[in-house]
C-alpha cells in the first residue's frame, strides 16, 4: 500500500511546495520559462523542433558565465546587499588571465590567480560593508571603479589568448548526437553546473547557508546575532563568495571569447541582478534560491533566443528584460503585501 | 531580605550585590536576585528600574563591576552571551528575535542542528525540532516558515529554541507584550510545564494580572536598587505597585496650586473640544470613550504598557483607529497626523529621538516643521514671520542655547523637549497631547514644563498629560484617566483627597 | 561629514577669548562641509596651472570665451544637471539609477522629432519640449513605482536603467539618428553673450532648483523625510507627494542633461549617450558632502562636486596620465570619501585625537 501511495504523495507535496508563498516567485519564473518554451515550440518548429538538447546546450554555452555570476549575486542579495563590481571584475580577471598567459605563467597558476583576484575584490567589499558600515551599493561601486581602473592599467587593448593549454580547455567538449541535432557539453557548462551544485549545497545544507538567509530577515541581521550565529563573518563571506564567483566567471568569459578586453562586462552586473530578481529573489533580502536564479538566467537567455528568432533587433532584449523585471517586481510586491496583511 | 530562604527549593542562580556603572550613572547598585529550580520568579520595576540591565548581566551582555554571580553553587563571571548559554541560561526576548523567513525547524535548531559532517541532517533536525515543540505541547510542521504562524506561536518557537540546550534557567523578557488573552494562556501552560520539570524561570512583564497568575516569587527593583523580594502570594497588588513606583513619601509640592486650579476649573462642560466614542484598535487599545473640554488638563496614569501611548496615538491618528468615532468640534474625518494637525489636535511622542526631533535640522526648522506641514510644501512661511515665531518660543520656553541655527541633536534632552513643545504650540492647537514630556530631563526643566502646561490650559488649551510620574499627574491634572491592561480602568476627579496612593489603588485594581 | 556643520554656529556665537580669532575663523572654515572638496578643486586646478602654463588662460575669440577653464565648466554641466536631481532623490533616502538611460531617451525623442519635421527653430523648440516632457513622465513613472507601489528605489529605477536604452533604440529604430538643426545644436555648442550655452543652462537650472527648494519649504521637508521619516509623518509631513515630485524633477533634469550633452553631435547614439552617467551623478552628490543615507543636502556641493569630477578627468590628460586610469582615481576618491563618512572610522580617529585635544563642547550633550 505505502509503496503505491508514495509517488502520489510526493507529487502532491511538490504541488504544495509550488504554491507555498516562499516558492511562489520561483513558480512564477518556472511558469515564464515554460511559457517561452511552449511559445517557442509552437512558433519556431517548422524545420526542426525548437525544444531540443541543442537549444539548451547553446543556451548554456552562451550563458554559463552569467549563471556563475548570478549564483554569487544570489548569496549577496539574500542578505539584502548588492554587488555592482562583478562586471568590472569579470573584465579584470579576463585581462589578467590574458596578460599572465602572454607573460608565460603556468596555466594552473594563472587560473588560480584569476579566481583569487575576484575573491580579493569580494573581501574588500565585505570588509567595507561589515566593518566600516559603508552601504553595499557604494562599497561595491567603489570596487567597480577600482577594477575598471586596474583593467585599464593592465591593458587598454583587447588581448587575444593564444596559449595552447588554454585553447585546449576552451575547445574541450563532449559531443552527443549527429549532424544538425548534435549537441555538446563543454568545460564552462560543467564548471557552472559544479558552482551551482556547490552553492545549492552550501545554501541549503550548511549552517553557514541558513545564516545567510537569516541575515536577510531584517533588522540588520540582529536576530541572527542574538541566536548566537556568526553574523559578522557570514556577511563578509557572502561578498567573498560573490567576488570568487566573479573571478570564476571572468575565466569562463575568457574561455568563451578567448581574449581579455577592458570594456568587457559593462552592465553585466545588471544582467546578473536582473536574472536573480527574475529568479524570485527579494532585493530587500531574506528570500531567493540559486536554482531560481539559474532559472532566471535561462529565461534571460531564452528571451534573447526568441528575439533573434523573431528577427527583432537586439535592443528589444533590454526592453523585454525591463518589462519582465517590472512584472516580477510587481508580483513580489503583491505577494509581500498579501503576506504582511496576513500576519 | 530573603526571609524565605531555606524554605523554598535550592537556589540555581544567586546574584549578590550586583553593581554596574555606565558613564555618569550607577545603573545597578548592590542588587540581589535569587532564582530557584521549579519556580517562576518575576522581576518587577518601572522603566529605568534596572530590570533589563540585570538580565543583561545574567546573559553575559554586560559585565558587572561589583558583586558575585553563582550558578548551581559555583562562582561564575560571564564574559559573553556564549558563556551564559554554556552555563545553562537561555533567554527569550520581548520582540520575537527569530528569522521570520526561515522555517520553524531552523529557527528552533539553528546553531544546535543535527549534522552529518559539515552538512545539516535535515530529517534528524526536523525530528528534533518536532520533539522540542511537542515538549511544549505544540504540533507544528517544522518545514513551515515561521512567518506563516501567529506571533504567539512564534514566541513559543522562541521558547522551544531556548529549551533546546536544556537550560537550568529560562529568562522570559516581556514575552506577552504582543499576545492576546488566549495566546497568553497557551504560553502560561507551557511555562508551568517547564517549571514543573524543574527549570528556574525568570519572568519579566508589566502586566500585573499575568505576574500574579504565573509567578511564585518576585523581586522588585527601583532606580537601580533592590526594593524587596517576596512570595507572590504574600504581597498585595497595592504594596507591589507602591514598591515599584516608590511611595510618595515627600509631601506633594504646590498642592495649593492644584487646588486653586481645580477650584477655578469652571469649564464650559456642554460642548467638548474632542469626543471619542468607542475608539479602539485591536492589540493596542480597547475601545474607549472620552470627552475633552476647553482649558482642562486630563492626566493619564497607568503602568508602562497599560495602553497610555496607544490611546494617545489613536486620538492623534498616528495609528489608524480600527473602530469607533472621533469628533473634533464636529469634524468627524478619520484622523491622520495632517488632518489632526489642521484641526488643532497635536501629539508629542514619548520617543523624542525616534518620533520627535529631526536631529540634523536646526532649532528653527524643527519649530517650523509642523506649521509648515500644515501649510503644504509650497507656501513657505515668510522668513520674518518665522523669525518672530521662533524668537517668541525661544524666549517663552527659555530654550538654551537660544540660537535658532543650532542643530537640535546638540541640545540637551530638556531643551529638545521644549523645541518639540514649541513646534506644536506654533500651530496654535486646541488640543495638546503630551506623552511623557518630562521623561529623562532634569528637575528644573521638569518644573518649567509643568508650569507651562498649566499656563497653557489657563489660556484655554485642552491638554492630555501622560506621565509615569504620578506625582506630576496628580499635581497638575483636573481629571485623571487610569489605564490598566489597555483598558480605561477608571476616571478620578482630582481634588484635595486625591493622592498618589489613591491613584495607585486604581492602577493596581482589585486592591487586596 | 556632518559634525563640522554642527560645530559651526555655536562657535561663531561664542569665540573663545584666549584663542586668536584668526585661528578660530580658520577652524570654522575648515569645518565647513564644502571645505575639503573646494580645497581639492583649488589644489588640482593650481597644480594643472603650474604643470601646464596656459592652463588657466581664458581667451576671447569672436566675442566667445575659450580656454581650459571654460571647457571644464562646459563639461561639468552634464554631471551638474544629473547631480542636482540625484541630490534631491538621495536626500529623501532614495536613489535613481535610470538617469543615464533617461538622457538617451530624451535625446532620441527630440532628434527623431527633428529628423521627421525639419531643421527650423520652431521645430527645435518643440523638440526640446517633447524631450523634456518625456523625461518628466519617466521620472514620474519612477516616482509612481517608489511611492505608490512601495518598490525599493534601487530596483524601481533599475527597471528603466535596463529597459531605457532599449526604449531609446526603439525610438531611433536602432539607428544612430543624425540630423541637422542649428537651433537645437546651439543648445550644446552655442554661446550666450560669449559664455557657452551649456554653462548658461547649468547656471540657470542651478538657480531655479535652488529657488524651488530653498524659497519654498520643499528642501526642508525633503530633508526632514530623509533624516527621520516617522517623526516627519507625526509632524504632518506627507512624504508621498514630495518623493514623487522629487523623482519627476530628477527625470526632467536628466532629460535636459541628455539634450545638452547630445546636442553638439546631433547624433542620438542610444547605446552610448549617458552610459554610466548615473554613477557619476551619484559620485558628484557624495563628493559634494551629501550623505547617501539621506537627509541634509547641499546643491552648492553638487556644483563643487561636478567641477571636481570634471577637473580630475581633465587633470589626467594634462598630466599625461593614460586617460583610461581615470576610474582608478574615481575609485580612490570614492573610497576615501566613504571611509571618511564611516561612523566607526570617525569614532576611532576622534577617539585617538580626543586624547590630544579636549572634547568639543557641542557634542557633550
Amino acid at each position: 500500500m505505502t509503496t503505491l501511495l508514495t509517488p502520489l504523495s510526493t507529487a502532491s507535496q511538490w504541488g504544495a511546495r509550488l504554491r507555498d508563498p516562499r516558492y511562489l516567485p520561483v513558480t512564477g519564473t518556472l511558469v515564464a520559462l515554460l511559457l517561452i518554451l511552449v511559445v517557442g515550440q509552437l512558433r519556431y518548429s517548422e524545420k526542426r523542433s525548437f525544444l531540443s538538447m541543442k537549444l539548451f546546450s547553446n543556451l548554456l554555452v552562451d550563458n554559463s558565465y552569467l549563471l556563475v555570476l548570478a549564483v554569487g549575486m544570489t548569496f549577496v542579495i539574500i542578505t539584502g546587499g548588492i554587488d555592482l563590481s562583478v562586471g568590472a571584475v569579470v573584465a579584470l580577471v579576463g585581462l589578467t588571465t590574458a596578460k599572465l598567459l602572454i607573460g608565460g605563467f603556468p596555466l594552473w597558476a594563472v587560473l588560480a590567480i584569476g579566481v583569487l583576484v575576484g575573491a580579493a575584490f569580494g573581501t574588500l567589499i565585505g570588509v567595507m560593508v561589515q566593518y566600516f558600515d559603508v552601504q553595499p551599493f557604494i562599497a561595491s561601486l567603489a570596487a567597480m571603479f577600482l577594477a575598471r581602473g586596474l583593467c585599464n592599467v593592465v591593458s587598454v587593448e583587447s588581448l587575444g589568448i593564444k596559449h595552447e593549454g588554454f585553447a585546449a580547455l576552451a575547445a574541450w567538449k563532449l559531443k552527443f548526437g549527429e549532424g544538425r541535432e548534435s549537441w555538446s557539453i563543454n568545460l564552462s557548462m560543467l564548471i557552472a553546473f559544479a558552482v551551482l551544485v556547490v552553492a545549492f549545497v552550501i545554501l541549503h545544507h550548511t549552517r553557514f547557508g541558513r545564516t545567510v538567509y537569516g541575515l536577510g530577515s531584517g533588522a540588520g541581521g540582529n536576530a541572527v546575532a542574538l541566536m548566537g550565529l556568526r553574523a559578522a563573518s557570514t556577511r563578509v563571506w557572502v561578498y567573498v563568495i560573490s567576488g570568487t564567483c566573479a573571478g570564476i566567471s571572468g575565466i569562463l568569459f575568457a574561455l568563451y571569447t578567448k581574449s581579455g578586453f577592458n570594456l568587457t562586462g559593462i552592465g553585466m552586473e545588471l544582467d546578473a541582478i536582473a536574472a536573480v530578481v527574475i529568479g524570485g529573489a527579494l532585493l530587500t533580502g531574506g528570500g531567493g534560491f540559486v536554482l531560481g536564479s539559474a532559472t532566471g538566467v535561462l529565461v534571460y537567455g531564452l528571451l534573447q533566443v526568441v528575439i533573434a528568432r523573431e528577427g527583432l533587433q537586439s535592443w528589444w532584449t533590454k526592453v523585454l528584460i525591463g518589462v519582465v523585471l517590472l512584472g516580477f517586481v510587481l508580483l513580489q510586491r503583491t505577494l509581500s503585501a498579501r503576506r504582511s496583511r496576513a500576519t | 531580605m530573603n526571609d524565605q530562604q531555606g524554605l523554598g527549593p535550592s537556589p540555581v542562580v544567586e546574584m549578590r550585590g550586583i553593581t554596574i556603572e555606565f558613564p555618569g550613572v550607577k545603573a545597578l547598585d548592590g542588587v540581589d536576585l535569587t532564582l530557584r529550580a521549579g519556580e517562576v520568579h518575576a522581576l518587577m520595576g518601572e522603566n529605568g528600574a534596572g530590570k533589563s540591565t540585570l538580565i543583561k548581566i545574567l546573559t553575559g551582555v554586560y559585565q558587572h563591576s561589583a558583586g558575585t554571580v553563582r550558578v548551581a553553587g559555583k562562582d561564575v563571571h560571564f564574559g559573553s552571551t556564549a558563556d551564559s548559554q554554556a552555563a545553562g541560561i537561555s533567554t527569550v526576548y520581548q520582540e520575537v528575535n527569530l528569522c521570520a523567513n526561515l522555517s520553524v525547524a531552523e529557527n528552533i535548531m539553528l546553531g544546535n542542528e543535527v549534522r552529518r559532517g559539515p552538512f545539516i541532517d535535515w530529517a534528524a533536525t526536523r525530528r528534533a525540532a518536532r520533539e522540542h515543540l511537542a515538549r511544549l505541547g505544540l504540533d507544528l510542521d517544522p518545514r513551515s516558515s515561521l512567518d506563516s504562524h501567529s506571533l504567539a506561536v512564534q514566541q513559543l518557537c522562541a521558547i522551544a529554541r531556548g529549551m533546546v540546550v536544556r537550560p537550568r534557567v529560562l529568562i522570559l523578557d516581556e514575552p506577552t507584550s504582543s499576545l492576546d488573552k488566549a495566546e497568553v494562556a497557551e504560553l502560561f501552560r507551557v511555562v508551568r510545564a517547564l517549571r514543573d520539570e524543574g527549570v528556574a524561570i525568570l519572568f519579566v512583564s508589566h502586566f500585573l494580572d499575568q505576574v500574579y497568575e504565573i509567578s511564585d516569587r518576585m523581586t522588585i527593583l527601583r532606580n537601580g536598587q533592590l526594593v524587596s523580594e517576596h512570595r507572590t502570594s504574600e504581597l498585595s497588588r497595592l504594596d507591589l505597585v507602591q514598591a515599584m513606583v516608590g511611595r510618595a513619601g515627600e509631601i506633594l509640592a504646590d498642592v495649593s496650586e492644584r487646588a486653586a486650579r481645580v477650584a477655578a476649573a469652571e469649564h464650559d462642560r456642554t460642548s467638548p473640544v474632542l469626543t471619542a466614542q468607542g475608539l479602539g484598535r485591536p492589540g493596542s487599545a480597547a475601545p474607549f470613550d472620552l470627552d475633552l473640554f476647553k482649558g482642562e488638563i486630563v492626566g493619564v496614569a497607568g503602568l508602562l504598557g497599560s495602553g497610555r501611548t496607544e490611546l494617545a496615538r489613536l486620538l492623534f491618528g498616528a495609528d489608524k483607529p480600527a473602530e469607533g468615532t472621533l469628533s473634533v468640534q464636529g469634524d468627524t474625518r478619520s484622523p491622520t497626523p495632517l488632518v489632526s494637525l489642521r484641526r488643532g489636535v497635536v501629539y508629542s511622542s514619548e520617543d523624542r529621538k525616534k518620533e520627535g526631533i529631526i536631529g540634523d535640522l536646526t532649532v528653527r526648522e524643527n519649530i517650523a516643521l509642523a506649521l509648515q506641514a500644515g501649510r503644504g510644501p509650497l507656501r513657505r512661511i515668510p522668513a520674518k514671520e518665522l523669525d518672530e515665531v521662533v524668537e517668541r518660543y525661544l524666549a517663552a520656553l527659555q530654550i538654551r542655547p537660544a540660537n535658532p541655527d543650532a542643530l537640535v541633536r546638540n541640545l540637551s534632552g530638556g531643551n529638545q523637549q521644549k523645541v518639540l513643545l514649541a513646534r506644536w504650540l506654533a500651530t496654535q492647537p486646541k488640543v495638546l497631547i503630551l506623552d511623557e514630556p518630562t521623561r529623562g530631563i532634569d528637575v528644573g526643566a521638569k518644573a518649567e514644563i509643568q508650569k507651562l502646561v498649566t499656563e497653557l490650559a489657563d489660556q484655554g488649551l485642552s491638554v492630555m498629560f501622560i506621565s509615569s510620574e504620578l506625582e506630576e499627574v496628580v499635581r497638575i491634572s483636573e481629571r485623571i484617566l487610569v489605564l490598566r491592561d489597555r483598558h480605561v480602568a477608571g476616571e478620578i476627579h482630582n481634588g484635595p483627597d486625591v493622592t498618589v496612593d489613591s491613584v495607585l489603588e486604581t492602577i493596581a485594581g482589585r486592591a487586596s | 561629514m556632518s559634525a563640522p556643520t554642527a560645530a559651526r554656529a555655536p562657535r561663531a556665537a561664542a569665540p573663545q577669548p584666549r584663542r586668536p580669532s584668526l585661528l578660530a575663523d580658520l577652524r570654522r572654515v575648515t569645518r565647513h562641509q564644502l571645505f575639503w572638496p573646494v580645497a581639492a578643486l583649488v589644489v588640482l586646478v593650481l597644480a594643472c596651472g603650474v604643470y601646464s602654463p596656459g592652463f588657466l588662460d581664458v581667451t576671447i575669440k569672436d566675442d566667445h570665451l575659450f580656454g581650459q577653464p571654460i571647457d571644464i565648466l562646459r563639461q561639468s554641466v552634464t554631471p551638474l544637471l544629473l547631480g542636482l536631481g540625484m541630490c534631491l532623490v538621495i536626500a529623501t533616502g532614495g536613489i535613481d539609477l535610470s538617469v543615464g538611460a533617461v538622457m538617451a531617451i530624451s535625446l532620441a525623442v527630440s532628434l527623431t522629432y527633428i529628423d521627421a519635421t525639419g531643421p527650423g527653430t520652431g521645430t527645435a523648440l518643440v523638440a526640446v519640449a517633447i524631450g523634456l516632457v518625456t523625461a518628466l513622465l519617466i521620472g514620474a513613472f519612477n516616482g509612481f513605482l517608489v511611492t505608490a507601489l512601495g518598490i525599493q528605489p534601487f530596483i524601481a529605477t533599475m527597471i528603466l536603467m535596463v529597459a531605457g536604452r532599449g526604449i531609446a533604440m526603439l525610438v531611433t529604430e536602432g539607428q544612430i539618428t543624425t540630423t541637422a538643426s542649428p537651433a537645437f545644436k546651439s543648445i550644446g555648442s552655442g554661446f550666450v553673450l560669449g559664455v557657452p550655452t551649456p554653462v548658461v543652462i547649468g547656471a540657470v537650472v542651478f538657480v531655479l532648483v535652488t529657488v524651488l527648494v530653498r524659497r519654498t519649504a520643499l528642501g526642508m521637508l525633503v530633508e526632514s523625510i530623509g533624516i527621520n521619516r516617522e517623526a516627519s509623518r507625526l509632524a504632518g509631513v506627507r512624504a508621498r507627494g514630495l518623493e514623487w515630485s522629487v523623482y519627476a524633477i530628477c527625470g526632467l533634469l536628466a532629460g535636459l542633461a541628455g539634450l545638452v550633452y547630445g546636442a553638439p553631435t546631433m547624433a542620438a547614439d542610444a547605446n552610448n549617450i549617458g552610459l554610466m552617467k548615473e554613477l557619476d551623478a551619484i559620485m558628484v552628490v557624495v563628493l559634494g558632502g551629501t550623505r547617501l543615507d539621506g537627509g541634509k543636502f547641499s546643491l552648492a556641493g553638487v556644483v563643487v562636486g561636478s567641477l571636481l569630477l570634471t577637473t580630475i578627468e581633465r587633470a589626467v590628460i594634462i598630466f599625461h596620465i593614460p586617460s583610461q586610469v581615470t576610474p582608478l582615481f574615481k575609485a580612490l576618491v570614492l573610497i576615501i570619501v566613504c571611509l571618511a563618512a564611516s561612523e566607526r572610522l570617525r569614532k576611532a580617529v576622534t577617539g585617538a585625537v580626543g586624547r590630544l585635544v579636549p572634547a568639543r563642547p557641542q557634542e557633550a550633550s
